[in-house]
């Protein structure tokens, strides 16, 4: 069986390699090296020193030296508009644009038809594309989401490193992308879909003062409002024209305002108006149509002598390729996963070396990421370099072969020709002819590296996809075989047992075999991209219908109960069923709740709940309701504690040890704001309760089971609960007992550690879910307790699903734009991405993993159960189902459904290899979900 | 009047008291035929308010949703109260009228359950959807629970046998039972669609889930009849 779940494992993990190929993407950011060619040996070495050690004004005069163009542009204006379609500004097909939108922005239409302004149609990418250049596989996107675009090289980091001063107003996703690299900023969210008006006036309140201003070297606007008038009314919404006008009024402010700078010698700045997609007729986008890719890039302040826009042939770009340009106007390295090509005509004004220089600088930077995705491939073993040879006939090769030879040789075709030139440039002899030579023999290897790059980079192994799924069914189908064999050997055991037993019920009711079917309900919903995207309420209809089928079943027996009282214990029984109901009543109500709280997926993912409720109720109603579930949530769980038992010193002191880190996340809640703060006393707050937390936690796993046997003096004092398994003699019931009370204990102490936690990282909001999620695990357990021994798998599954569904609940979504970036840096003094990623992981698996360490309440419960109705059995294999779990269990804190796997290693129980089959059933479903999920980035991840 | 009235259309309405005096057998049997007649009655009631609000209100679930339902529930719980009474299990203790009035009070209190069970299946809660869960929980009462009401009346045993543990006995209780559970699955089947994005007006609550529940009676009527004539068949062969 271990054999199996190995198996299971490799061929996730295959899978996962497959599936994401672990993109040679290069680490690092771009220095000094990008500006030497790679023949050049000794200059990385070099370079290395002095990249790490220069200040930001030397690296900049480095740079500028060194890339030899000098810029003539001293300050950068992004002005990105949300969903502004091309077509709007620039016409579509030669044609111009419509009407009423050209009379809609007076400004910059002129400024184009002077020539002024040069526009782009850009194809869109990814929005982060634009700063780092690179299109974004999967993972691409977890990783800038995740690590906060550390890992990835990108524009905004390449300025912060000369020492740019940046500025951003809008969407407050440039904050979550680029944390700390703001000097100041103004986040507005693009939450509210239904606002067309106050989400510009934000962005525009600080502009006018933000344009005196002249400390800044980057200056970032983010205008959602068109995107927003884009949802509500498609694109020939009435709002639609009022707030291109808007949008003119901003240009025009701004390129006044540059003009004036430039007059006044304070430097030259350049405007660049980008929009990050385009839309659809009715004012959607993430598709790939003409409508919803076709995006603007509108440079203005480049002097070019194209006067008329729409007969320019070249004026359809890729939107990667905005960040190269940028980069090497302002004379920073290009970002080292860029794939796109340079705007040749944004360096009209530059003379012809430079030019030349500009394109060879991208020609460089594109053969090194050929060079990581090929790691074989290097070009000077072809017989076409023969260094400098005069005559341009020996120097071009016809191109032919497979993909490596022909990008290599239109390299080399194109290093010859420049070569050649900038010999004869010293000679004096330089013509027209041989640079237009040359820069087309630059642009065609630029232009096939680029695409072969962005064609790679959606590229999958398919075989080893293929073979990961073949060893992840092999291993189900033999975890199923092996489930079924160790069925049938228990059979006979099993009939004793229920012989014994005093429900001996053991028929499959309906509930659990619509438990067991809802897998089967998820698999064939996996197919469905739309069912995946709206997963959650799968997750919710699937519970609560189970919630009313456990109570229909506990309403079951009262009938009989009624129908043949005098056969019956009332008192006792009527009580447990009361107890039974009220708990299941209990769980449907926070259930509800719970599904109210967030709304969640995409398609209705406008539509109110009960967050943006509270949200437009003003901070004040969150917060209180913060410390309220707080408070709440410390007195539900030292109600758990002392119900069970106050009696013992140890239990009180766990007790007060939790009571105080309780009060602790109460005071930090109370006294820090809700937003992150930053200041230092209130991460010294945090790590101290971080601290004490830990250690709590931990000091319950470990003393506890040697303390607990001592308060049964003159049983078996000596034996410690791990010799349960080993001793089968009559005093293990006693030992039982201890366990019993032990885990429990430990569970409690495992679910308030990480409950108290949750009430620290997660945004205040969602403090009351968390509470809600806590009640629900109580009175599932108060149900379970009265349940019997049968069906623990179902159970199982259906703690599973909690977990599941209050994943959902806490906001989380399969899109990776709702991980909460924010609260993984809550309570670090420095950035450390290990650190932050654990952060981000306890927040976002919140739910799951709550659930996970209820198991070890659940264990006990059970072994309540099976106190109360075998007192004389076996106890092995209870014994051993037991005791695989904490142990294991203590191991692995981290959430996957491997985790999961892992406890199950030391189990060898039969209900617990089924809920393997069924978790493995669960990984399947993961992976197609990821599947789909991954086609749904594809088709655009705004 | 409408007593007479069924002893004309219907031969030999036969009442006989179970065997054994226990609870545990139905007091009444109701004929093959006769149950066949109460199904397509309760079906046709259906089709017919359907087919009024197209033809003569034209609206449709569709459109006017609350409006809609409203009549389908005034129509179809009319239909089943007064065809229903006929089978009461208590004829004796109980007047027609009695438990016409007993069905027409369970009728809320069933909508009450319905609407309940709904939200906390993840039906929206808010101001502009209450006409339509009143509306639509009104209609799911009067396939479940207002025929129960109408027949047993508040004997508890029988609605823990039905509703509870899903035992019918009997061809009356075949009859309600049956259809009831067909609606209950039928909607929540019928809920399936809503979150998709396929932009359809009838993936609105509570459109298709009462398309869901009103095909789920109607199979469950077809159903519940082929259990009866099953059952009639084994009653005559016990009897020969």
């Amino acid at each position: 069986m271990i054999s199996a779940v190995i198996l299971q494992i490799i061929g996730l993990s295959l899978f996962v390699f497959g599936f994401f190929p672990v993109k040679p993407a290069l680490s690092g950011v771009s220095g000094p090296e990008s500006f030497y060619s790679d023949d050049g040996g000794d200059s990385d070495s070099v370079s290395n020193h002095t990249q790490t050690s220069l200040p930001p004004h030397l690296l900049k005069s480095l740079y500028q030296e060194l890339s030899g163009i000098h810029p003539s542009f001293d300050r950068l204006i992004l002005m990105v508009i949300d969903g502004l379609p091309a077509e709007f500004v620039l016409g579509k097909d030669g044609l111009p644009p419509r009407e009423d939108f050209r009379e809609a922005m007076p400004y910059t239409q002129a400024l184009l038809s002077n020539g002024m302004a040069i526009g782009y149609h850009a194809k869109a990418a990814p929005p982060t594309a634009m700063v780092s250049g690179a299109i974004g596989g999967f993972l691409d996107v977890a990783f800038n989401f995740n690590t906060q675009a550390m890992l990835d090289d990108n524009l905004l980091g390449q300025f912060f490193r000369i020492g740019w001063k940046m500025v951003m107003l809008g969407d407050e996703t440039w904050l979550k992308l680029f944390p700390g690299l703001f000097t100041r900023h103004d986040g507005v969210s693009s939450f509210y879909v239904k606002d067309t008006v106050q989400v510009d006036q934000n962005v525009s309140r600080h502009l006018e003062s933000e344009l005196n201003r002249d400390d800044w070297n980057l200056l970032i606007l983010h205008y959602l409002g068109l995107d927003h008038v884009g949802h509500i009314g498609g694109r020939n919404s009435i709002l639609m024209t009022p707030k291109l006008k808007e949008m003119d009024e901003v240009v025009k402010m701004i390129h006044l305002s540059t003009i004036q700078t430039r007059d006044n010698d304070q430097g030259k700045t350049l405007l660049v108006v980008v929009s990050d997609h385009g839309m659809t007729e009715n004012g959607n986008h993430g598709g790939s149509s003409y409508e919803e890719t076709d995006s603007l890039a509108l440079f203005v302040g480049l002097k070019s002598d194209h006067s008329d826009y729409a007969a320019s042939p070249c004026n359809s770009i890729y939107q990667v390729d905005i960040a190269p340009t940028l980069a090497l106007l302002f004379d920073v390295p290009i970002p080292k996963n860029n794939v796109g090509v340079v705007i040749s005509e944004a360096f009209d004004l530059l003379t012809d070396d430079k030019q030349l220089r500009v394109l060879e600088l991208n020609s460089w930077q594109l053969l090194r990421l050929i060079q990581a995705q090929l790691p074989g491939l290097s070009c000077r073993n072809l017989p076409s370099h023969n260094g400098f040879t005069d005559g341009l006939a020996s120097t071009i090769v016809e191109c032919s072969g497979s993909m490596e030879k022909m990008l290599c040789c239109l390299y080399m075709n194109a290093v010859n020709l420049h070569s050649s030139w900038k010999s004869k440039s010293l000679s004096r002899s330089k013509s027209r002819d041989d640079y237009s030579c040359t820069a087309a023999a630059y642009h065609q290897f630029l232009k096939t590296a680029s695409e072969w790059l962005s064609r790679r980079v959606t590229d999958k192994p398919v075989g080893l996809l293929a073979f990961g799924i073949v060893t992840m069914a092999v291993s189900s189908l033999t975890l199923l075989g092996l489930m079924i064999c160790m069925s049938t050997e228990d059979q006979p055991g099993e009939n004793q047992r229920l012989c014994n037993s005093i429900t001996g019920m053991h028929k499959w009711s309906v509930n659990e075999i619509f438990l067991l079917g809802v897998m089967l309900i998820l698999v064939m919903s996996m197919a469905s991209s739309s069912m995946v995207e709206e997963e959650q309420y799968i997750w919710h209809f699937v519970l609560s219908t189970s919630y009313v089928l456990f109570l229909r079943k506990a309403v079951q027996p009262l009938a009989s109960g009624s129908a043949k009282s005098l056969f019956k214990l009332m008192k006792g029984q009527t009580e447990r069923h009361d107890i039974r109901i009220s708990s299941i009543i209990l769980l449907l109500i926070s259930g509800r709740i719970l599904r109210g709280w967030h709304q969640g997926g995409v398609n209705w993912a406008y539509l109110p709940d009960i967050s943006k409720w509270l949200e437009q109720a003003g901070v004040n109603h969150v917060r209180s309701i913060q410390l309220a579930s707080g408070l709440l949530v410390i007195s539900l769980s030292m109600c758990a504690l002392y119900l069970f038992g106050s009696r013992r010193k140890i239990t009180r002191l766990f007790g007060l040890c939790f009571l105080i880190c309780g009060l602790l996340v109460l005071w930090h809640l109370y006294h820090n704001n809700a937003f992150v703060s930053t200041s230092y006393d209130a991460a010294i707050q945090t790590q101290i309760i971080y601290a004490i937390l830990g250690i709590a936690t931990i000091g319950t796993f470990v003393v506890l089971p040697w303390f607990i046997p001592l308060c049964f003096p003159g049983t078996c004092s000596e034996l410690n609960v791990k010799s349960t398994s080993v001793t089968f003699d009559g005093q293990c019931i006693f030992s039982l007992v201890e366990f019993r009370d032990s885990s429990y204990l430990i569970g409690l102490a495992y679910i308030i550690c990480w409950c108290l936690l949750q009430l620290l990282l997660q945004q205040p909001i969602n403090s009351m879910p968390i509470l809600l999620l806590l009640v629900q695990i109580f009175s599932s357990m108060l149900y379970f307790s009265c349940s019997g021994l049968q069906h623990i798998e179902v159970e199982v599954a259906l703690l599973y699903y909690m977990g599941m569904a209050g994943h959902f609940a806490l906001g989380n979504s399969n899109t990776l734009a709702t991980i909460d970036v924010a609260g993984a840096f809550i309570g670090l003094s420095s950035h450390s991405m290990f650190l932050s990623g654990i952060l981000m992981f306890i927040i976002t698996y919140a739910s799951p993993m709550l659930f996970l360490l209820s198991m070890l309440m659940y264990i006990s419960v059970k072994c309540t159960s099976y106190l109360a109705n075998h007192q004389n059995v076996d106890l092995g294999h209870l014994a051993k189902m037991i005791l695989g779990f904490p142990l294991s269990g203590s191991s692995g804190l981290e959430f996957n459904s491997t985790d999961f796997l892992h406890h199950c290693l030391g189990v060898n129980e039969k209900p617990f290899v089924c809920l393997e089959c069924l978790l493995s059933k669960v990984l399947v479903c993961l992976c197609r979900n990821c599947l789909r999920l991954r086609r749904g980035l594809c088709r655009g991840c705004h | 009047m409408l007593d007479e009235f069924w002893r004309i259309v219907i031969n030999g309405r036969s009442i006989k008291k179970g065997g054994g005096g226990g609870k545990e057998n139905p007091s009444i049997s109701i004929s093959v035929p006769q149950a066949f007649l109460v199904h397509l009655i309760s079906g046709l009631g259906l089709a017919i308010s359907l087919w009024v609000a197209q033809k003569f209100y034209s609206i449709n679930l569709v459109s006017h949703s609350s409006i809609t339902l409203r009549l389908i529930w005034i129509v179809e719980s009319a239909t089943v109260i007064l065809i229903y009474s006929r089978f009461r299990i208590d004829p004796q203790q109980c007047s027609y009228l009695k438990a016409v009035v007993r069905g027409i009070l369970a009728l809320p209190v069933g909508a009450l359950v319905n609407a309940l069970g709904a939200i906390a299946l993840g039906a929206p809660v808010g101001i502009q959807y209450l006409p339509k869960t009143i509306n639509w929980s009104l209609l799911m009462s009067s396939f479940t629970v207002a025929p129960a009401a109408s027949v047993f009346g508040l004997s508890w045993t029988y609605w823990q046998r039905i509703f509870a543990q899903t035992k019918p006995n009997g061809p009356l209780e075949y009859m309600i039972c049956i259809p009831a559970h067909g609606a209950v699955i039928g909607g929540w089947f019928g809920a399936w669609p809503m979150p998709l994005d396929w932009e359809r007006p009838w993936q609105e609550w509570p459109v298709c889930v009462t398309y869901g529940a009103m095909t789920g009676y109607l199979v469950g009527m077809i159903v519940s009849s082929g259990f009866v004539l099953a059952n009639g068949r084994r009653q005559r062969l016990k009897e020969d």
